[in-house]
């Protein structure tokens, strides 16, 4: 067989002679048979499970279709089956298969209460949100990459920070300015002065909205102002030399090259905002504004297990499709080769007149998206009664004071043993988790780069890709449907903060094994190849050429999951119970209670780590947050 | 006793893909200084990564010395770790996390050697390749050659029966180039190591091997000394490949109505008519002469006439180019031309200098004899 594929290639080959016997070369090929499959196939079994690599490729494998895949199935499965409790108004036995839930969700009465209506909130909450922030994040991308703004590198630090705090710090700040008369506990600023917001103003679609946009403009600053700054002026000059005025060239030149880069970190917004859902919850429901996300948690609280995975299940179905979306996307804008190594950006458009204004654009977008709000959020845990800015209103003791005049929390959040409770839990529960995920995607990676099975590297590849396409709020319901009841020799982990680390683990896998995988790529089969050749077995390769080397990102691949971790709610908000308290969830339960100044405190020393964290990293790694986009 | 033995090797990298390195049967000598030569994806770089053990074959055998490190029939594979051999990478592959010394020093402590035994042949190698006074730094901190040295001297330092070479001396700059060339000659010499190097560069491989290897697309082409690849070529894509500016290729057998084929054809078919089934004919560039008043036609020789059409200095040398009716001829000369552009000239070519090759492009036997009968013809 060899020898007919030998004359094949041959005759195919343009450049190649035919294999004819040459000077020096033996005579005796013909006479040797072609190996059998049979012994082909030994000789690659043999290579295979030489090395450990095939062996931890797949227990590796193994354990991400438990933590990934059986509780994704599980939970569709439970869609489709009648639930505990429900039997009796099915009228069917529990675990029979039926429709009532996928009715109940689309067609039923309360269908559009459940589904149509938090589908349609979703998407205009979505949609006007990338709008806003495609106007904001692109104007701020410009004028960053490309003119000549004052303090363009201040704000290209300043701009992000939206993005390094939690959203819903966000929502909270916005609470605390116009929350009015409809809902009890603490006024908002502008109700103790005297201004009664509208509800519309105070709640519901439009706070929601504005604040996503703010929070995801820099999204479009990174992305879109990254494409900008990589993008080759020799194409730009081109057009300028053939007599193209700049408008023509923005128009015809620039604009159609940047829209693939622009229109993948538009889906990556409606991704994200598909499965937003401190924002929504803190903001939506005094008028009672849902979307999917929070029907989903009404469903879970409530224990309707079928509508609820029915629900998760949608949402998973509409991530799934944007990320098809943007995979098709990221393909047609690889045909266009914009990057060019020698003409990268960096000459910038003169602004003129227009110089000042710009610069006082940027400098209201920072103050409306980071300064208002944070300020806002730390005076209201300095002040006893809102908007009034008197000497003697301003109190440290919501901080540190105690025997406050309150029902529970009687003490100032510092010296609240429920905080660092909280605290001791985040940093237990996340700092686990990080630390486990970000050793496995580096095992990932080393198993992907290196098996010589290819189908384990491309299993691999995409088990831990999977989570990606489920909005966290949905993963976390899967975990719920998988692990609330105990199965086989796994008992009920509900309650347990094991449960909350295994869905942040398989939470957090896209991350970690893509910068597992890249790492190793990056660092390529070489320098491990040149310790093979020197005679290092597969032990003292890894203790002495790749740990060592992979030490910088295994760093990362542990810090950025665990910043993640540590703002991450919709997770937390399903999986936690009150002993499992993080601080995440614990200032959410402090906003149910409406301990308003206990509640802001706690969202900012939440902001205060996430930003710290960040720039830590970015230390530590000297990238630029681009990079760890999606975390 | 060769050192090396390919035997009936094929690397396929896909059910689909065509064969990266195809049925190739290759001999390396003990203390030879074998170049595998080819353009870039003609599978050099494969075979070699084959002999050392980090590429698996799809079909064949491979021995070492006495030892059979690699068969796919009897199931046999010897991981690198254990076939001591040494390769630098084209890349060079040093360890940035450690110091040119503990780089160095790797393959010695993973054979438990004494300490003092170690440093001894550490700092040998370190001195030979001119790299001790960076012993403590890190190779980020070495310019490309320096950290080429390295990676020469972790080989070496183990002392291998066979060091492999990947296109070591590409990421270099010329003049380093040159002086990295000597100084491999020299190692070779020294230390007396088989040496398997691959290389797309004729140059390198003319001024380094005993023997090259040709191949092309996963196919070997020849095998021989380095005078034999360029004297005797074994087919057309040698004669092709080796050769600046390269060979020039009359095509024959195409029926082409140009000047020169027609009278090529009608050269052949006049003096030596027992040459069966001529393909195409190759002359090198430095075989064409001008007729001069110094420099008549010889009687037997294959000769035609054509306009200058350029004339490049290429510094102690020239290249012309001749145009005649659509063909472009090629020649170099050592001598100042004395034409101009537009100028018409009389040209000449010694038959033992034409390569003849068939219709499939191999090399003609049979005109060999004929057209040079004073060398033997094996």
């Amino acid at each position: 067989m060899s020898g007919q594929l030998a004359a094949n290639s041959s005759g195919s080959s343009s450049a190649a002679c035919p294999p004819q016997l040459v000077e020096g070369g033996r005579q005796d090929a013909a006479d040797r048979a072609p190996a059998s499959a049979a012994q082909r196939f030994r000789y690659k079994l043999r290579i295979a499970l030489r090395e450990p690599t095939t062996a931890i490729g797949i227990l590796t494998a193994a354990l991400f279709a438990y933590l990934i895949v059986v509780p994704i199935i599980s939970m569709l499965s439970d869609a489709g089956r009648v639930q505990l409790g429900d039997e009796r108004r099915i009228r069917m036995e529990v675990g029979d298969f039926t429709w009532y839930y996928i009715e109940r969700v689309f067609t039923s009465r309360v269908a559009s209460s459940l589904f149509w209506e938090p589908l349609l909130n979703t998407l205009s909450v979505a949609f006007g949100a990338i709008i806003a922030a495609v106007v904001i994040g692109g104007l701020l991308a410009w004028l960053l990459a490309r003119t000549d703004m004052f303090g363009r590198r201040w704000f290209a630090t300043a701009l992000i920070v939206p993005y390094m705090l939690p959203a819903w710090t966000f929502a909270l700040a916005w609470t605390t300015l116009f929350k009015n008369r409809t809902v009890g506990g603490q006024e908002g600023w502008l109700e103790a002065l005297g201004l009664t917001p509208p509800d519309w103003l105070a709640y519901g679609r439009l706070p929601v909205t504005i604040i996503l946009a703010l929070h995801y403009s820099p999204f479009i600053i990174l992305l879109f102002g990254n494409a900008l700054r990589r993008f080759d002026s020799q194409l730009e000059d081109s057009a300028r030399i053939l007599g193209a005025g700049r408008l023509t060239v923005t128009r015809k030149i620039i604009l159609p090259l940047m829209l693939p880069s622009l229109l993948s970190a538009i889906v990556l917004i409606f991704a994200k905002c598909l499965g937003e859902f401190g924002v929504p919850y803190v903001l939506g429901l005094p008028v009672k504004f849902d979307v999917l996300a929070t029907s989903l948690y009404r469903s879970i609280s409530s224990r309707q297990t079928g509508v609820a995975a029915v629900l998760a299940g949608s949402i998973m179905l509409i991530g799934v499709m944007t990320i098809m979306i943007d995979a098709k996307l990221i393909k047609e804008a690889r045909r266009f080769v914009t990057v060019g190594s020698k003409g990268a950006m960096d000459r910038l458009n003169p602004l003129n007149n227009l110089r000042i204004p710009a610069t006082v654009f940027a400098a209201l977008i920072f103050v409306f998206s980071v300064a208002v709000p944070l300020s806002v959020l730390f005076l209201s845990t300095v002040m006893k009664i809102p908007a009034r800015f008197d000497a003697d209103n301003f109190t440290l003791d919501y901080w540190i004071g105690t025997d406050l005049n309150t029902v529970a929390l009687q003490t100032g959040i510092l010296l609240s043993p429920d905080l660092w409770n909280a605290a001791w839990n985040s940093l237990r529960i996340v700092g686990v988790a990080s630390i486990v995920s970000g050793l496995l995607g580096l095992l990932v990676g080393y198993v992907v780069a290196r098996t010589p099975v290819q189908p384990l590297a491309t299993f691999l590849r995409q088990v831990t890709f999977l989570p990606y396409l489920v909005p966290g709020i949905a993963f976390a319901t899967a975990y719920l449907s998988l692990f609330a009841v105990p199965r086989g020799p796994v008992p009920a982990l509900y309650g347990t903060t094991l449960i909350l680390m295994l869905a942040l683990i398989a939470d957090q896998m896209p991350y970690a094994s893509r910068a597992g995988i890249a790492a190793m790529m990056q660092l390529g089969k070489e320098p491990e190849e040149a310790a093979q050749i020197a005679g290092a077995g597969w032990s003292r390769r890894m203790i002495s050429i790749i740990i060592p080397i992979q030490k910088g990102s295994l760093v990362t691949g542990i810090l950025l999951p665990f910043i993640s971790g540590i703002k991450g709610l919709s997770l937390f908000v399903v999986l936690a119970v009150p002993s499992t308290d993080v601080l995440t969830t614990f200032s959410l339960r402090l906003v149910d209670y409406h301990y308003t100044q206990a509640a802001n405190a706690v969202v900012l020393i939440i902001a205060a780590i996430a930003y710290l964290g960040t720039l830590l990293g970015q230390k530590l790694t000297r990238t630029n947050l681009a990079q760890g986009l999606g975390n | 006793m060769p050192k090396i033995n390919l035997r009936g090797v094929e690397k396929n990298y896909g059910a689909n893909a065509a064969n990266a390195v195809a049925n190739l049967d290759l001999e390396i000598g003990d203390g030879e200084f074998m170049c595998l030569l080819g353009p870039s994806g003609c599978g050099k770089t494969t075979t070699l990564r084959m002999i050392a053990g980090l590429e698996h074959l799809t079909d064949g055998e491979i021995q070492v010395g006495s030892r059979v490190v690699d068969s796919v029939t009897a199931g046999v594979f010897v991981p690198p770790e254990k076939r001591e051999m040494g390769l630098v990478f084209q890349s060079y592959a040093l360890w940035p996390h450690l110091t040119i010394e503990r780089n160095t020093d790797f393959g010695l402590r993973l054979r438990n050697l004494p300490k003092a035994e170690r440093e001894e042949r550490v700092g040998k190698v370190m001195k030979t390749l001119g790299i001790e006074e960076y012993r403590h730094r890190y190779p980020s901190q070495l310019s490309g050659g320096q950290q080429q040295r390295v990676a020469l001297a972790r080989m070496l330092a183990v002392n291998p029966e066979v060091l492999l070479l990947d296109e070591p001396l590409s990421n270099l700059d010329a003049a380093l180039r040159l002086e990295m060339r000597a100084e491999l000659k020299r190692l070779h010499r020294e230390f007396k190591t088989t040496i398997v190097f691959v290389t797309h560069d004729q140059w390198e491989a003319m001024t380094l091997a005993t023997t090259i290897a040709v191949m092309s697309a996963g196919m070997l082409q020849q095998v021989g000394t380095p005078n034999d690849i360029y004297d005797r070529p074994a087919n057309r894509f040698v004669a092709q490949f080796v050769g600046n500016p390269p060979i020039n290729i009359l095509e024959l057998a195409a029926g082409s109505p140009a000047d020169l084929v027609v009278r090529a054809r009608s050269y052949f078919q006049q003096r030596y008519a027992q040459i069966e089934d001529i393909g195409s004919v190759g002359i090198r560039p430095e075989a064409i002469r001008i007729v001069g008043p110094k420099t008549p036609v010889p009687e037997d020789a294959f000769a035609g006439s054509a306009e200058v059409s350029g004339i490049l200095p290429t510094g102690g040398s020239w290249i012309i180019e001749l145009s005649t009716a659509g063909e472009k001829l090629f020649l170099t000369t050592h001598q100042a031309p004395e034409i101009e552009v537009g100028a018409m000239v009389e040209f000449f070519v010694k038959p033992k200098t034409l390569h003849v090759f068939d219709g499939a492009g191999r090399r003609s036997k049979t005109a060999d004899r004929l057209l040079n009968p004073a060398v033997l013809h094996s």
